[in-house]
């Protein structure tokens, strides 16, 4: 049959090739009985026991979404167990169910009624109306004594594709097993693009009702990067994507192409980014996101809990740096056992290493001991510790000091221990001006380019109305990085960037030639920036950030960009 | 006992916010009504439907009414999820 192609909206930047696994959640159901038919004491009570199978298999989705994607993603489980308790809709479907309708039928009529009523809302009304769906189809099943499609055991090589991904669905594919998703509807910022950007799955929503046409069985090759589903791709098409899916990932160090090594590491904002990372070949972490230990929980996280969260990050990298950034939370980030102040401006206010040293003191000595053990417990040398928001010489110092304090401590508690490479982010126009004096006291400097350009440009990063302004493209950006890079040559001092713009293989070339020692980003973008470094020369890459650094307006760093490549 | 409290959560009533708003609802022995401050209709801050079907967005302001003995404390915590933005990752 002759290679056709359907258009969708791409979400990962990753190519699968494999067959059509459709995904059909079984709603279906056969005409109820005569109402008098129906004994409604009976219905009523397999309706409350459906209710708690639900919940319970709700609750453990939760858990296992938590563990492998993240916190923020399996809080979308909290939602369907509010509407799956939800007064108005147990009262609806009580009163179906008096009027003659066995419990199935008249879950299905009550929720789909909501359903039609969200949808009709418009916006962001919507995803509610999914929600409603994933209840709905969840109870009839229950009820029907459905069997459920595990998705988390497909044939390997599978591509799923459905009418619609629900966060339950999504959470149980398995990237290594499955090639790829696609779905009828969605757009980038569903909640199955989201999940397939954390499990580094090739995706493609949106499609629309063409997609029915794919029968089970047809080969396909998925372009999450183009947003393309290639229907039976000729040997040619094949080869292409399984070559770019080996291109993708490159183990060991990449260098340019004329012999500089730059090191591609991960930015991991919880434990389930690890595999990942590995996975798409990182050569280690370049930020370590310490907060989510401490978020979402009632109390903070003990010491061994965190040495034990360290290790597994070393342990992970055998051979990799890991940089764990220390706690940065602050006024913006709620944390129920810390006593943040409400602050007019929070990002400007007691947040990252102010908060360290001042009221969180005994936290930060906690991190330390487990930072320092952890160093302590494998080859040492490989943990990095880094700490944000740093203004002031005065701050490095008192950090320095207790970091010394705290392995005096261990020392004398004959516990094992190794002081770390000490590093700070550089993230707020204060430390890039004073990115000289720092150079001689610390082992590196990391780039944190979303707030650099944030303060840089006094443009706060989640404000639609100002991001042209707050856009890392901005030259006063691209010269605060410049001069760090510039005050840290001579010292012992390596430079790091970490941040979205590390994770653009578009700006490679322009941060090799500014002279970035590492670069860290979301593994799924690893491959991509490594590819983008092999195929860096220096000389030219340098001539591009003089040029770059010559212009004057955002557009024109754009233009330069552009026709360069 | 009611409350009138700007929205600042940039997701609005939907999502995590949503979620916990009526997860506190249902937690303290209060009978609890919420609606936008420009109208006199209230829905049950105790249901998911009637609290996301509100619509309500970021910037808004909403009343809060609260019947029962945990009156106060229910407003002041409800007060405190509309009135604290999201956690940034």
């Amino acid at each position: 049959m002759a290679e056709r192609t359907l258009s969708g909206i791409g979400v990962t930047p990753l190519s699968g090739v494999g067959k059509v696994v459709w995904y059909r959640p079984d709603a279906d159901l056969s005409d109820p009985p005569a109402p008098e038919d129906v004994d409604a004491e009976n219905e009523l009570a397999r309706f409350d026991e459906a209710r708690s199978v639900a919940e319970d298999e709700l609750q453990a989705e939760r858990a296992r979404t938590a563990e492998r994607v993240g916190e923020e993603e399996a809080a979308v489980f909290d939602a369907h167990v509010q509407f799956l308790n939800d007064p108005q809709i147990t009262d609806g479907v009580t009163d179906a169910i008096e009027g003659g309708l066995p419990a199935e039928h008249a879950v299905q009529e009550t929720f789909t009624g909501f359903v039609e009523q969200f949808e009709s809302m418009g916006g962001r009304m919507g995803e509610r109306a999914d929600d409603l769906r994933d209840i709905r189809d969840r109870l009839v099943r229950v009820l029907s004594d459905g069997e459920r499609v595990d998705l988390s055991s497909l044939p390997k090589g599978s591509v799923v594709v459905a009418e619609r991904l629900t966060p339950s669905d999504t959470a149980q594919l398995d990237p290594k097993r499955v090639a790829g998703f696609v779905t009828v509807t969605g757009g980038r910022t569903s909640h199955a693009a989201i999940f397939a950007r954390s499990l580094a799955l090739p995706a493609i929503v949106g499609v629309g009702d063409e997609l029915e046409s794919i029968e089970d069985g047809t080969e396909v090759v998925v372009d999450g990067d183009a947003g393309d589903l290639i229907v039976n791709p000729d040997d040619d098409t094949k080869a292409a994507a399984t070559a770019e899916a080996d291109v993708h990932v490159r183990t060991g160090p990449a260098e340019t192409a004329d012999g500089v090594g730059i090191e591609v590491a991960a930015n991991v904002g919880t434990l389930a980014d690890l595999e990942p990372a590995v996975d798409r070949g990182a050569d280690g972490i370049g930020l370590f996101r310490s907060e989510f230990l401490f978020l979402d929980r009632e109390t903070p996280p003990d010491e061994d809990e965190q040495f034990d969260a360290y290790v597994d990050a070393l342990e992970s990298f055998e051979h990799g740096r890991v940089v764990v950034r220390t706690l940065d939370i602050g006024g913006d980030k709620p944390v129920p056992y810390l006593d943040l102040p409400e602050e007019e401006n929070p990002f400007l206010g007691e947040r990252g290493i102010r908060r360290s040293l001042g009221p969180d003191a005994s936290l930060f000595e906690t991190q330390i001991r487990a930072l320092l053990r952890a160093a302590g417990s494998t080859d040492g040398t490989r943990l990095s510790v880094m700490l944000p928001l740093v203004t002031t010489l005065d701050e490095l110092h008192e950090a320095r000091e207790r970091f010394e304090s705290v392995a005096s401590d261990l020392a004398e508690e004959g516990l094992a221990h190794e002081v770390p490479e000490f590093g700070i982010m550089i993230e707020t126009p204060a430390a890039a001006f004073m990115a000289d004096r720092f150079a001689p006291h610390v082992d590196f400097f990391s780039i944190g380019t979303n707030d650099l350009a944030q303060y840089v440009m006094a443009a706060e990063r989640g404000n639609e109305r100002v991001s042209e302004l707050g856009d890392y493209r901005q030259p006063a950006v691209l010269h605060a990085i410049d001069a760090t890079v510039a005050a840290a040559d001579g010292h012992d001092c390596w430079v790091g960037m970490c941040g979205e713009m590390a994770g653009d293989p578009d700006l490679t070339e322009l941060l090799v030639g500014l002279g970035l020692d590492e670069l860290s980003m979301s593994a799924v973008t690893v491959p991509h920036v490594k590819a983008a470094v092999t195929e860096t020369n220096t000389g030219d890459a340098e001539a591009l950030a003089a040029n770059v650094l010559a212009a004057d307006t955002k557009d024109e760093v754009t233009n330069i960009l552009t026709s360069d490549q | 006992m009611e409350r009138i409290v700007t929205v600042v959560p940039e997701d609005g009533l939907h999502a995590r916010p949503a979620s916990k708003f009526v997860e506190t609802a249902n937690e303290y022995d209060a009978d609890v009504q919420l609606g936008r401050a420009d109208t006199d209709d209230l829905a049950p801050a105790a249901s998911m439907l009637a609290v996301t079907g509100l619509g309500v967005s970021a910037g808004e302001d909403v009343r809060l009414v609260a019947e029962g003995d945990d009156a106060e404390a229910v407003l002041d915590a409800l007060e405190d999820i509309l009135s604290t933005p999201e956690a940034e990752h």
